[in-house]
């Protein structure tokens, strides 16, 4: 079922307990954070009852939860003011486990073998060692595929994410040769068991064939304070997410500050060089919980070649 | 013998290719015909099934496809500087190939954007080019060169064409006579009065002038598509002019085989002499030397500089597995032996120097494909793909299909053409005459001859590659019909002034826990032995459903101040019953803050419920302090509350919102006794958040910067109004031509 049906039915369930519920507003102090307005949360004294992400009811005042409604569709463009999303990869958690790859297909409904995140085996150089890294898109600041796109079908949100319109998209495939991280992929044919969705460049589904597609971060489900799907199938707590404004990163289980995070455990960008400024951070590989070789388990036997690093500057990797 | 004379002489000489056509021409367009329905057919296989029948995949997306686009629009250079610069310079011996030139330009600008159309996935879309057109695009650079680069081509091509056409309404041909009127009506009532011919000459300079810069600017905008990107071997900065000069050379290269091929299908040994494949095989080579030498010098840097990507394409070029044969024949041999044949007097004769064109023609081909496809093959990051058309490009029938069908479309234009207009200018013009003189004992002994048909047929190569595929079908998965255990868990949540319950129900198959949703769960108070309602509702995806607790069920004083709840699953379908429970005792918490001296504090107070009802202060109860955030809680600190109250420094570094508002909640966390309560409190005490700027992405910006658009105006419209002056000065030509 489509994203936005479950939460059709999630509101109807509320809707029948006559309960006022403001669908999709956001909660706590993110919703605070969220109201940009000079005059900040204005109480308007009227309670509504809202529904958390781990599913607790909650009151709050109809000024707090009215002042980050649900962008309207001119707002898919702009994002959620006053936001900045993040994300930080800790790579010494990381065993290839896959969760992420396969929860992140199930919900974009992606064609067998299309990533929108991909787990690569990196080794920098010969005698250094290798290492998992998973790499959703970077949604970098200054994206190189946003500006190469001849009809604005890839966009650059104030709220930090780069998405797809892929009801726009003309399937030039510029932005795939722009991205210097690999991170697009292409419908090369019509994509088979898609749902029958209204699409949104916030759900990414359903896919279409000729256009593009890649991660989009699954912003259709942080006005209700729900993570990526990626973060929160991760068995080991890799991913962090969160708004860089607020300054809080979490895998879901464990909240960081963002800034400390960053500075305590010096965090890199990927090919920071290249100037494409990405909205991803790493935490390096250092002590890390697995050992490489527990990240084939996840991986069959007739798949293992494929980690043979073909590099010509590098040893090959014995698996 | 006048100048009148000799044109007509000339139309004479050429007119049997314009009145008949021979059985081998005829078989060459059913040949013709034949390779460009097959492309038809490759075209809908690729539209009905989508890209996948193409050999393009997401690490190598881009293909044979572009590579014709850049070969293409790399020969349409023939026309524009060729005839451009030698119109200028008034070259004498220019005449005789202008036309094929200009002929060469048109085609091969009609048939290289094709290429691109084919490398689009949506082709439906392509109105979303003029409706969302982003100029920062090198995209959106090459539609408007190229469509202003073609309309200046045809345009040139027409004004030489002018004479000519004046020349066949006087003479008009004999079969197909629908052409005369076309031709009358092209002459624009063109008499060769010294007034139009004024005109005429002074708007074909006006826009050789202005087709150079722009046959120029047309290759550069292509070859920034690819300068523009972060890809090595591709984001360099020599590549406009690098492709500038490999375009003209393939260009020079592809006119002299043209030339080649029309003296000796229409025996124009005449008028195509030794003299035109001396002076063009010269500046082919001298044109092969630069594209050596910013071949030479791109190589070098990259790998004197050896950053390690670069070092990877190049690897692969210099790999005997991967493209080292490739590479020697499009850089050493494409070079190499043209220079030799046309330097060395004892090779040079018109066939080897339109072999050696050949040789050139198709090391830029090779050339094209050296650029994109090793470099898509070596992304920054590993390819772990097993997929062997992931990792390593082959174009599939699909694109040779496609390919084959553009050069048959490109010889068939190009004969169709040749029947219609002479392939050769017939009108001399004034400042041609020595040259005249200098072919005129030739052209004299041709036309005791008289023409005959050509005797050569002409041989067409075949090769189509056909490949099967195999389409993969999954089976259904199997269902079993025996019942599921559900598991409904029961929680107790006191936030603010709200109390409520929560149910997670959770199916129970094979050891893995399955949230259940749209599932009815109903909610009890139990109470001594009694049961009471308080509702139902239906889960959520994530199996969960939350229920207030109404104020009058609290207000009972419950079982000596405790209470039940209790949660139950009928069971539906296969899913089998289940219940919960929770026992609680209700505990208020207040949040305050206060301000001492420097210090910001958060004061907590709580209450429970004595035997009699009354609220007296808790006594060492733990609690958390949290800010809460978008996707999480952000844990500022824990105490324990003595004497019913607890207090903690307010977090004043964590940022608020604009105004610094921050909310801060204290927490009691799976108490047995107390269930999960929690209570909030909001003050601007927090780190205000800069006010939202208004982000300036220079391109990746719906507007593209001022400059950009500026540079573009001004630059279209020079060409624009070039245009329409020599449009307005054919108008007038024909306007003179009334008196």
């Amino acid at each position: 079922m489509a994203k936005k049906n479950k939460k059709d039915s999630t509101r109807r369930n509320f809707l029948k307990q006559g309960f006022t519920i403001a669908a999709g507003s956001l909660l706590g102090g993110g919703l605070i954070a969220a109201c940009t307005k000079e005059q900040g949360p204005v109480a308007t004294g009227e309670k509504v009852k809202v529904l958390t992400a781990d599913g607790k009811l909650m009151e709050v005042d109809r000024g707090h939860a009215m002042c980050c409604n649900v962008p309207s569709s001119a707002d898919v463009r702009k994002g959620i003011p006053g936001r900045h999303f993040v994300m930080v990869v800790d790579l010494t958690r990381c065993r290839n486990a896959r969760a992420c790859v396969k929860a992140c297909s199930k919900m974009h409904f992606l064609a067998p073998g299309q990533e929108w995140i991909k787990v690569f085996l990196m080794q920098d150089s010969e005698d250094t060692t290798p290492y998992w890294m998973p790499k959703p898109c970077f949604h970098c600041d200054t994206p190189a595929c946003v500006n190469v796109c001849p009809v604005g079908a890839s966009f650059k949100r104030d709220d930090g994410l780069v998405l797809v319109d892929n009801e726009r998209c003309i399937g030039c495939k510029f932005c795939m040769a722009a991205c210097p991280y690999s991170s697009r992929v292409f419908n090369w044919k019509a994509p088979d068991n898609q749902v029958d969705a209204k699409y949104s460049p916030m759900t990414g589904v359903p896919q279409k064939v000729g256009t593009v597609g890649k991660c989009d971060f699954c912003p259709d489900s942080f006005l209700t304070g729900i993570l990526p799907d990626c973060v929160t199938a991760c068995p080991n707590g890799v991913y962090f997410f969160g708004d860089k404004n607020e300054d809080v990163v979490t895998n879901g289980v464990e909240s960081f500050r963002f800034s400390d995070l960053v500075k305590d455990k010096a965090a890199y960008r990927y090919m920071e060089e290249l100037g494409t400024q990405p909205n991803v951070y790493y935490l390096p590989p250092v002590d890390r919980r697995f050992p490489v070789e527990e990240g084939f388990e996840s991986v069959p036997d007739s798949s293992k070649a494929a980690y043979q690093v073909k590099r010509a500057h590098l040893k090959k990797y014995k698996i | 013998m006048n100048e009148e004379e000799k044109s007509i002489q000339n139309l004479t000489a050429y007119k049997p290719h314009l009145e008949t056509i021979s059985k081998k021409g005829i078989a060459l367009i059913g040949v013709l015909l034949l390779f460009i329905l097959f492309g038809v057919v490759c075209l809908y296989t690729q539209v009905a099934k989508g890209h996948v029948v193409t050999g393009m995949r997401d690490n190598v997306v881009w293909g044979l496809y572009i590579v014709n686009f850049i070969f293409f629009i790399g020969i349409s250079y023939a026309g524009a500087l060729i005839s451009g610069i030698l119109h200028l310079l008034r070259v004498p011996w220019r005449t005789p190939i202008i036309r094929m030139a200009e002929m060469i330009t048109v085609i091969s600008t009609m048939i290289g954007p094709s290429y691109i159309l084919l490398c689009i996935g949506r082709l439906d879309r392509l109105p979303n080019i003029a409706l969302f057109g982003r100029i920062q695009s090198p995209i959106i650079w090459d539609v408007i060169a190229i469509t202003t680069y073609l309309s200046g081509s045809i345009i040139f091509l027409y004004l030489a064409m002018i004479r000519d056409m004046a020349l066949l309404r006087d003479n008009p041909v004999k079969t197909a006579k629908w052409r005369n009127p076309i031709y009358k009506f092209l002459s624009v009532r063109y008499n060769d009065t010294t007034k139009q011919k004024e005109l005429l000459n002074v708007s074909t300079d006006l826009l050789s002038i202005v087709i150079i810069p722009l046959a120029i600017l047309v290759h550069s905008v292509l070859a920034w598509i690819f300068g523009m990107t972060l890809r090595p071997g591709w984001h360099s900065t020599i590549f406009a002019p690098y492709f500038v000069v490999a375009a003209v050379y393939s260009g020079t290269g592809v006119l002299i085989m043209v030339m080649w091929i029309f003296r000796k299908v229409y025996h124009l040994e005449a008028q195509i002499t030794k003299i035109h494949f001396n002076y063009l095989g010269i500046i082919m080579i001298i044109l092969g030397a630069l594209y050596g030498y910013f071949t030479f010098s791109e190589y070098l840097t990259s790998w004197y500089g050896s950053i390690k990507w670069d070092m990877e394409v190049l690897f692969r070029l210099f790999s005997p597995g991967e493209y080292l044969i490739e590479f020697i024949f499009a850089v050493f041999i494409g070079v190499l032996v043209p220079i030799i044949i046309v330097t060395v007097p004892k090779f040079r004769n018109i066939n080897s120097i339109a072999f050696a064109a050949t040789i050139a023609v198709f090391a830029l081909w090779v050339k094209r494909y050296l650029i994109i496809i090793p470099t898509l093959e070596s992304p920054l990051l590993p390819i772990h793909d097993l997929r062997p058309e992931y990792v390593h490009y082959s174009a599939t029938w699909v694109e040779w299909g496609l390919t084959f069908a553009g050069i048959a479309m490109f010889i068939l234009l190009f004969y169709l053409f040749s029947k219609f207009v002479p392939i050769i200018p017939v009108v001399r013009t004034g400042e041609e005459k020595d040259y005249s003189r200098l072919r005129k004992v030739v052209f004299e002994k041709q036309m005791k001859k008289a023409i005959k048909e050509n005797k050569k047929g002409d041989t067409i190569t075949t090769g189509i590659v056909i490949l099967l595929m195999l389409v993969a079908s999954s089976g259904a998965m199997a269902q079993d019909d025996t019942q599921v255990q559900t598991v409904l868990k029961l929680e107790y949540f006191h936030v603010d002034s709200l109390q409520s319950l929560t149910g997670t129900l959770l199916s129970r198959q094979e050891g893995r826990y399955q949230p259940l949703e749209g599932m009815e769960i109903n909610f009890k108070l139990m109470q001594g032995g009694t049961e009471k309602s308080i509702g139902s509702a239906l889960t959520n995806e994530k199996g969960k459903v939350a229920m207030a607790i109404p104020e009058e069920v609290l207000a009972t004083g419950g079982d000596k101040g405790l209470y039940t709840f209790s949660a139950s699953f009928m069971g539906k379908d296969k899913y089998g019953k289940s219940s919960g429970a929770t026992t609680m005792k209700p505990l208020k918490m207040e949040m305050s803050f206060f301000q001492k001296e420097q210090e910001k504090m958060a004061d907590l107070k709580a209450f429970e419920q004595d035997k009699d009802g009354k609220w007296v202060p808790v006594e060492g109860l733990e609690v958390q302090f949290y800010v809460p955030r978008t996707f999480s809680l952000l844990k500022v600190g824990k105490g324990k509350i003595s004497g019913g109250a607890a207090s903690l420094e307010f977090p004043t570094h964590i940022p608020g919102n604009a105004l610094g508002y921050l909310t801060l909640m204290a927490k009691v966390e799976d108490n047995e006794v107390y269930g999960n309560v929690e209570v909030s409190g909001t003050i601007n005490w927090g780190k205000p958040l800069p006010p939202v700027k208004v982000i300036k992405r220079g391109l990746g910006d719906t507007d593209a910067p001022l400059w950009m658009v500026y540079t573009l105006i001004v630059l279209l419209s020079l060409v624009w109004f070039h245009y329409m002056y020599v449009i307005y000065t054919v108008f007038r030509i024909r306007h003179l031509g009334k008196q």
